[in-house]
């Protein structure tokens, strides 16, 4: 009896995880586009893991005999300057993009969801946060980056840190925003009414409702951070030569370009595709999440 | 009216005081003593006192905060550091490329962006919708300094109907001027068409949806009457808002867009600074920006109480 029950459970248990990967199977068929650039994304992420083990070779290794190659069989993405194949920057580069994408993004929505919360529940501190907000919005975020990252020497965290800075207004006022239209939600007041603390109320009854709204605002942010990295690394303002990023191999190729274009297309159609990837996502969430939103753009 | 434009032009101060904080403080949210910051890995330490003195870093931070903004207010922007030459010289010397860039972008992409988006709305789910936001998703995406190489290598090195580089002043005559800008124009252009078009064409959508769209189309009106003469109208003050908006996205890709076509305007000089670390030009050109942003988008706000009776917040 008891092993009937248990194999019961197991059924059920079977059951629920086929129903539950057939909703999300009915949720990508209808959201193709998240599909796809959950899809494309998650290649790039696997490509960047396992960098060591797509016929890569070491990206830094310099060999001057071999420079300015162009794409063959055995440079698939020919050399550049210093004689360095580029398919293998190419590749690792992709770690660069995706770390301080992703960091970006997780940085700046946790800043920013605590200072929108706070404006949006201190009223006295609201004015004073609005207007530094308005501020640095003032600032254009890729100028602001670049005078960040003037003062620091040019390294993957620093890089992070500029552009989570840049990003992090954008967030809080989207935050604030939810927050103060939640604030006349009949069931908020309900709660209020019973007695509800402040905590519990955040807790249970706003942060909740920011989820949604911060997560597609958190792939915007982490296709355009990967964008201000590469502009960042082209100028020479960002991460240095010795790790490659798709903006600095094109930053070393740029010289050449005219007659060796492939140092700065390869890097150029990779960055593209990942941002387009994370648009793609971030479009389809938007409309998934929201349908509101969705009519409107 | 006059009381809320008053308000408006008010409300910008406050803005313009953190802006001015901000870009001051700049040099001190990065770790470590600024003044070896800005001399380098290589500068002796009397440079460093030197650069200590000439930046004010041997007084109290408010006291110093007070000064520089007095000196601000009067279009005092401080001196470089490797050259002494005061930052508003420096600037004065670049705008023009810039301001020529900046502005052809904006004539070219609203005439490309706006017909579009309006075209994507009146085609609402059709192929030519479809292609037009596919078209935006992919401005959004393909990174400035990607479409310029795309555009220089097609149009200038392929075909050779433009300059791949450099750029002509407005003095050397009008059409030099606008070749050496077209291919510029047109990289900058790309994510501010995207963003304008797919603007336009949501207004559009919204506004259709509007009662009196529904009454002027009840009275008897053909739907391009009502689209054109109500529906546009309408969608104007969004689409202009955006336009505004937009322009800190023309501001930051300038300074890329430069570096690709070798455009001696204020990106470069941007750019050559970090390089130097010459630290009062990068503060001068972030705050002269900041505050050409501000002013642009009050002059738009104040247009609209202008051109739009029912607004009066």
């Amino acid at each position: 009896m008891t092993a009937l029950s248990g194999t019961e459970a197991g059924a059920t248990r079977l059951f629920a995880r086929a129903t539950r990967q057939k909703r999300f199977l009915r949720y990508l068929r209808r959201h193709p586009s998240v599909a796809i650039g959950g899809g494309l994304l998650l290649a790039i992420a696997l490509g960047a893991i396992l960098a060591p083990l797509l016929w890569t070779i070491d990206p830094t290794q310099l060999s001057p005999a071999r420079r300015t190659r162009m794409p063959s069989e055995q440079f698939w993405f020919g050399t550049d300057m210093l004689g360095r194949d580029v398919y293998s920057r190419v590749v690792y580069g992709a770690r660069v993009s995706l770390v301080v994408g992703f960091s970006v993004a997780v940085l700046a929505s946790v800043a920013g969801l605590a200072i929108g919360v706070l404006a949006g529940f201190v009223r006295k501190l609201d004015g004073v946060i609005m207007r530094a907000i308005d501020g640095m919005m003032s600032i254009p975020p890729i100028l602001l980056a670049i005078a960040l990252m003037a003062l620091t020497r040019g390294s993957v965290g620093n890089v992070i840190l500029a552009i989570t800075l840049a990003e992090i207004p954008r967030v809080a006022r989207l935050v604030r925003g939810v927050v103060l239209s939640l604030r006349e939600q009949p069931y908020v007041e309900a709660a209020v009414a019973c007695g509800a603390g402040v905590p519990r109320i955040l807790v249970r009854h706003i942060l909740p409702n920011t989820v949604a709204p911060m997560m597609v605002q958190a792939t915007y942010i982490c296709a355009s951070a990967m964008i201000v990295e590469a502009i960042l690394s082209f100028i020479g303002a960002g991460i240095p030569p010795a790790t490659p990023s798709w903006g600095n191999i094109m930053a070393e190729g740029r010289a050449l370009w005219q007659v060796r274009p492939h140092i700065v297309l390869f890097p150029a159609i990779f960055l593209s595709i990942t941002v387009l990837a994370v648009n793609l996502l971030g479009d389809g969430l938007r409309d998934s999440l929201d349908p509101r939103i969705a009519k409107r753009l | 009216m006059l009381s809320f434009m008053i308000r408006r032009i008010v409300a910008t101060i406050p803005v313009m005081g953190f802006v001015a904080l901000f870009v001051f403080s700049l040099l001190y949210i990065a770790p470590g003593d600024p003044a070896a910051v800005v001399a380098g890995d290589q500068a002796s330490p009397a440079e460093v006192e030197r650069i200590r003195q000439s930046l004010g870093l041997d007084r109290p931070y408010l006291v110093r905060f007070g000064e520089w903004a007095g000196r601000v207010a009067q279009g005092d922007l401080g001196a470089s550091i490797f050259t002494a030459r005061p930052v508003t010289q420096l600037i004065a010397q670049r705008i023009e490329p810039t301001l020529s860039l900046m502005v052809l972008t904006l004539i070219v992409a609203v005439f490309v962006a706006v017909p579009m988006g309006v075209l994507a709305a009146w085609k609402a789910g059709s192929l030519v919708d479809k292609a037009a936001m596919g078209f935006a998703v992919l401005g959004f995406s393909v990174p400035v300094f990607v479409i310029g190489y795309l555009l220089a290598y097609v149009f200038a090195l392929k075909l050779e109907w433009l300059p791949v580089q450099g750029y002509a002043p407005l003095a050397e005559g009008f059409w030099p001027w606008l070749r050496s800008l077209l291919l510029p124009a047109l990289t900058l252009g790309f994510v501010y068409i995207a963003l304008i078009a797919r603007i336009t064409r949501a207004t559009m959508l919204e506004v259709l949806q509007q009662d009196y769209v529904r009454t002027a189309r009840s009275k008897g009106l053909a739907h391009r009457q009502v689209f054109f003469l109500h529906a546009l109208k309408n969608a104007a003050v969004p689409v202009i808002t955006i336009i505004g908006v937009g322009i800190a996205l023309l501001i930051g890709g300038a300074v890329v867009t430069e570096s690709v076509f070798a455009i001696p305007g204020l990106g470069r000089l941007t750019v050559d600074a970090i390089l130097q670390r010459d630290y009062p030009v990068i503060q001068g050109v972030v705050l002269m920006f900041s505050f050409v942003y501000v002013l642009v988008n009050l002059l738009i706000d104040l247009a609209y109480t202008l051109v739009d009776p029912r607004i009066s917040y």
